[in-house]
């Protein structure tokens, strides 16, 4: 008898348990949005804000009577920055909870789950702005939720062209970039541009993800004298790049990739984030835009002691991109309708967050316009707005 | 002293099943997995697959650590290796998955004669050293590779197919997972009642006498290291079927250190310890995100918090299961089962 | 001087500098495997933990550096007492593979504490040392280079000292040596052990400390220069205070070495993963290290 119990029961009790943990039943009046965040990886310390940020917009959107009188609701999984997880999260999103479309996170993410989305037809928003993502031939279903690198390169590349007054060389760039998928997102553009435009690229520093200082590559760089180096690397390694050079002694100026560069960074590098430069996608906390005291009452309203930077931000801006395409979606709501939704954004006014947004059924970049940025005693100050041709010849790069 | 053992010969000794009737449960067992796949929702398929896989991989790492003594920190480097090959075989140079497997599994295996062979001179903690620096030397390769592997931006594997049928969801890989898990317990439980299986935990317990008495450590302790590879070979084919994309984060050495926790917890040196293991450490973080959803609507901030919580409880668990119950899970089991075996009476 | 020199040694001494740093993190493991035999596999999260105390110290409730410094090698010490008692002693005499896994446990379990305190984001770090260079020559050194060198030499020598000459220290080696005779001899073998996890992780606190106020802010991947250790205890010994600093030096210079010569070459990523395969090169050919003692066992 006692030999039956113990080989059979858990024979039926694996049964029982496949049979009852099939999907349940969905409430039909939300709308479920998939939600990746990472909040214990190695970019928690922006995933918490933008994790932040997003909660916080969906419950100001359902305050508010939700979106076409239906409330939203976020499912959301931590996931550490590891794609495995993400991939069975959004099985999850997909099979069980039947989410309309997903706001995801970064680059590995974004970039293991794209066969899976383009094929389930579910809208990916994406923190990663890899120039990858913006060909709709390629990735129908993935919208990068900001200005994208390989843009932000060539603004970069630009901005060097035009300023550099001395006839008898070509300006000297450099690229310094993280080991991984979002860090070369736009470096085989950026050379091509480079070369394009009769801009010298002199050095390229690769910074693996587990930095101990950058020294080494720092003193690589160093020889080959570089005038302007652009920075597009996880973003607490930027300090310790500007540290190290400043240590150093390079004369090299930076430039700073928008996720690199934000309030924190000059308390995070000190002096040696004077006259650092940088890309702005996003507006920083407390602007004057349209939108930002609304944000700032309801975020004092609800947990004033907190302090957000521009993740937090980028999760409102998000999350309202996301609320608005439903709108306009209408009655009739499916992965697809949403995409096309997305595709009718024209010059959308993201409340002022950052220029307004535009995508087409051609091209995913949702915007052309950033603002150049540069560190002066202490503050990121404004320089001046730049922005980069909508040429076709990059998307998809 | 055990109470009720009475054998009348070596086969009957060797006997996996006493009787006849947990062969029974097993069969149930296998033929209720079978239908699984029509009922079960999509997230638990996707569980129940990364289990089978973690079985696999498991029972790998067992025979070589709990089996033989070695220990080895590096098994997510060849995890890795089975991964890559079988992408690469199947996604590149579009082998069947028959054949992409297989193959992966003997290079990996090859691959773990190569990092086997500082065995041969190393025991314990500087054993276990070099095994990390294999690691570390194996995810530079992979990374810079790059033609074959597509360094970290990792690549997309082309679903397996079986008479042009592609396994492209989790219900169609669960079978090709568990018609691969069955046979690697059964081989592995088998192993154990041979020559070969005996010479390893020879090893494991009394190197020196084994040698005197005749085993052949170098060949034994390199067998040791082919086998467990050959293993992860599998079970990193499998991954790469499954998630249908291999990437260098994937194979960290934190999956080095969770399949050490596997067969720690579920018992080193047993073979249904390590798919104790495998389901306790696979179903942890499940458990977890899902308390962390349900919390968070009555207490916002609990996701934070519960995503920490996951480092803590693992760690506790490890801290747990080796102070209080050193042979793991299978241990607790053993125990219960002997209690119900011997009830009413002590022993 | 020309250039190319000036590069050899500019990387030769930022290689020293860190260097030193690994040194001192390696200090605390060899302490404990000197002491107890015992390997700390999350030698990392014992370096965080000092970081974080000191941040949280010093910046979140603003106490002035001469409180702050020694509150956090205070907390150090309790939380070096609370490793040994609880989670050590138990496990006493076990094989060493579930030693090696309790490191990782509990190595674990103060990352998500950490987390959950103060969660991950980056800190900035008190700035202890100037970071402007000066300059020897046409070279550029910072001071916090040279700083961190100092105190790492320093608090190696006040160790080597303490263990050869103070009586304590001797009373370490001889359990180190063999548990039971020193206890016959009146060593209380516990109270040893319990030293010695707490110099470690004071060791590694003070090595946290550096570390944050050479790179400028706290955060999660300082875990990560943990594992770098390994090739320096093996290079060194396992057991030898002296080993400790040569071998650490001479691995970061190796690091420095190969990044700004072979990195160019192989597209990155060799600075990280040369002290690994010095690691498995010296334990083929002489896997106690330079100064370790020969003790390896062999098949």
């Amino acid at each position: 008898m006692r030999r039956i119990m113990s080989s059979l029961v858990p024979s039926v009790t694996l049964v029982l348990l496949a049979l009852g943990l099939g999907a349940g039943p969905a409430d039909a009046q939300v709308i479920k949005i998939g939600n990746l965040v990472d909040l214990t990886g190695p970019t928690s310390d922006q995933g918490k804000d933008i994790a932040q940020g997003r909660n916080d917009a969906v419950q100001y959107i359902n305050e508010k009577g939700g979106v076409n009188g239906r409330k939203l609701e976020l499912v959301s999984v931590e996931y550490g920055f590891q794609p495995p997880r993400a991939v069975a999260a959004y099985k999850k999103f997909v099979q069980d909870d039947k989410v309309l479309l997903v706001l995801g996170y970064g680059t590995p993410d974004t970039e293991a789950l794209r066969p899976f989305i383009t094929k389930d037809k579910v809208p990916y928003i994406s923190g990663s702005y890899s120039g990858h993502l913006t060909d709709p031939k390629q990735t129908p279903y993935n919208f990068p939720g900001g200005i994208d690198y390989t843009s932000q390169i060539r603004i970069f590349l630009n901005w060097v062209k035009e300023g550099w007054k001395d006839t008898s060389r070509k300006p000297k760039v450099a690229f310094i970039f993280a080991d991984n998928g979002y860090g070369r997102a736009p470096i085989e553009s950026g050379r091509a541009y480079a070369k394009e435009i009769g801009v010298d690229l002199v050095d390229e520093e690769v910074i693996p993800t587990t930095l101990t200082d950058a020294t080494s590559q720092l003193l690589t760089m160093k020889q080959k004298d570089p005038d302007f180096a652009y920075i597009n690397t996880n973003t607490q390694w930027v300090p310790v790049v500007l540290k190290d050079s400043l240590k150093l002694g390079l004369r090299t100026k930076y430039v700073v990739n928008n996720y690199g560069i934000d309030e924190r960074t000059p308390a995070l590098a000190r002096e040696a984030a004077e006259g650092v430069y940088g890309i702005q996608d996003v507006a920083y906390w407390g602007e004057n835009v349209p939108g930002m005291k609304t944000l700032m009452d309801w975020h004092q309203k609800h947990h004033p002691n907190d302090t957000h930077a521009s993740p937090y931000m980028r999760g409102w801006l998000w999350t309202l991109m996301a609320a608005e395409a439903i709108k306009r979606a209408g009655p009739n709501l499916t992965g697809e309708s949403v995409k096309n939704a997305l595709e009718s954004l024209k010059e959308w006014d993201t409340w002022g967050i950052t220029p307004p947004f535009t995508y087409t059924n051609e091209d995913h970049r949702p915007t052309n316009r950033a603002r150049l940025v540069v560190i002066k005693d202490g503050k990121v100050v404004p320089v001046k707005e730049v922005s980069v041709e909508r040429d076709m010849k990059w998307i998809g790069k | 002293m055990q109470c009720g053992d009475f054998r009348v010969s070596y086969a009957s000794d060797e006997r996996i099943f006493e009787t006849r009737l947990p062969i029974a449960g097993v069969v149930a067992l296998l033929a209720a997995l079978a239908f699984v796949p029509l009922f079960a929702g999509t997230y638990w398929l996707d569980v129940l697959n990364r289990i089978g896989i973690a079985i696999i991989g498991a029972v790998g790492l067992n025979i070589l650590v709990g089996f033989t003594g070695q220990i080895s920190i590096g098994h997510a480097a060849f995890l890795a290796v089975g991964a890559y090959a079988t992408a690469i075989l199947g996604s590149k140079a579009g082998l069947p998955f028959w054949l992409a497997i297989p193959l992966a599994a003997v290079l990996t295996s090859v691959f773990g004669l190569v990092f086997g062979v500082p065995s041969l001179r190393l025991k314990g903690l500087y054993l276990a050293i070099a095994t990390l620096a294999a690691h570390f030397i194996t995810t530079y390769g992979i990374i810079h590779w790059e033609k074959m592997t597509n360094g970290v931006l990792g690549f997309n594997v082309t679903p397996a197919t079986v008479f042009g049928v592609p396994l492209d969801s989790d219900e169609r890989v669960f079978y090709l997972i568990y018609v691969l898990v069955i046979p690697s317990v059964f081989f592995a439980k088998n192993l154990f009642r041979t020559r070969v299986g005996r010479a390893f935990i020879a090893l494991r317990d009394r190197d020196v006498a084994a040698s005197v008495i005749g085993v052949s450590l170098y060949r034994y302790k390199l067998l040791a290291f082919v086998i467990s590879s050959f293993y992860a070979g599998v079970a990193g084919g499998l991954m790469a079927y499954h998630s249908r994309i291999v990437f260098p984060d994937a194979f960290s050495l934190l999956v080095a250190i969770d399949y050490l926790a596997m067969i720690i917890i579920g018992g080193m040196g047993s073979i249904l310890g390590s798919i104790y293991g495998a389901v306790f450490m696979t179903l942890l973080p499940e458990v977890l995100k899902l308390s962390a959803t349900s919390l968070t609507g009555v207490y916002p901030n609990a996701f934070g918090l519960i995503a920490s919580a996951r480092d803590i409880i693992f760690g506790l668990a490890i801290i747990f299961f080796l102070m209080y119950e050193p042979a793991g899970l299978a241990q607790i089991w053993q125990r219960f089962r002997s209690y119900w075996k011997l009830w009413p009476y002590a022993y | 001087m020309s250039e190319h020199l000036v590069f050899l040694l500019q990387l030769v001494i930022a290689g020293v500098a860190v260097g030193a740093v690994y040194s001192l993190m390696a200090l605390g493991f060899v302490l404990i495997y000197k002491a107890s035999t015992v390997v700390n596999f999350g030698p990392g999260e014992l370096v965080l933990f000092g970081a974080y105390v000191a941040w949280a110290t010093i910046l979140n409730m603003k106490l002035p550096l001469a409180v702050a410094l020694p509150l956090t090698l205070v907390v150090a010490i309790l939380l070096g007492l609370i490793i040994e008692r609880g989670v050590l002693r138990p496990l006493i005499g076990e094989p060493i593979i579930s030693v090696i896994m309790v490191t990782f446990g509990f190595a674990s379990v103060v990352r998500g504490v950490l987390n959950m305190t103060w969660g991950s984001d980056t800190r900035p770090f008190p700035a202890l040392f100037a970071s402007e260079p000066f300059r020897v020559g046409p070279i550029p050194i910072s001071p916090v280079h040279l700083w961190s060198f100092v105190t790492v030499v320093l608090l190696l020598a006040a160790f080597s000292l303490f263990f050869k000459f103070s009586l304590l220290g001797t009373a370490m080696r001889a359990t180190a040596d063999n548990q039971q005779v020193a206890q016959s001899l009146g060593v209380s073998v516990k109270g040893i052990f319990a030293l010695s996890w707490c110099i470690a992780t004071v060791v590694s606190a003070l090595g946290g400390i550096i570390l944050g106020s050479v790179r400028g802010g706290v955060d999660f991947s300082l875990a990560d220069y943990g594992l770098k250790i390994f090739p320096v205890v093996i290079l060194g010994g396992l057991d030898s205070v002296a080993g400790v600093l040569i071998g650490g030096v001479m691995i970061g210079v190796l690091e420095n070495l190969s990044g700004g010569y072979l990195d160019p070459v192989f597209g990155g990523g060799v600075k990280e993963v040369a002290p690994f395969v010095v690691l498995v090169v010296i334990l083929m050919i002489r896997p106690y290290g330079l100064f370790g003692r020969v003790d390896v066992e062999r098949v």
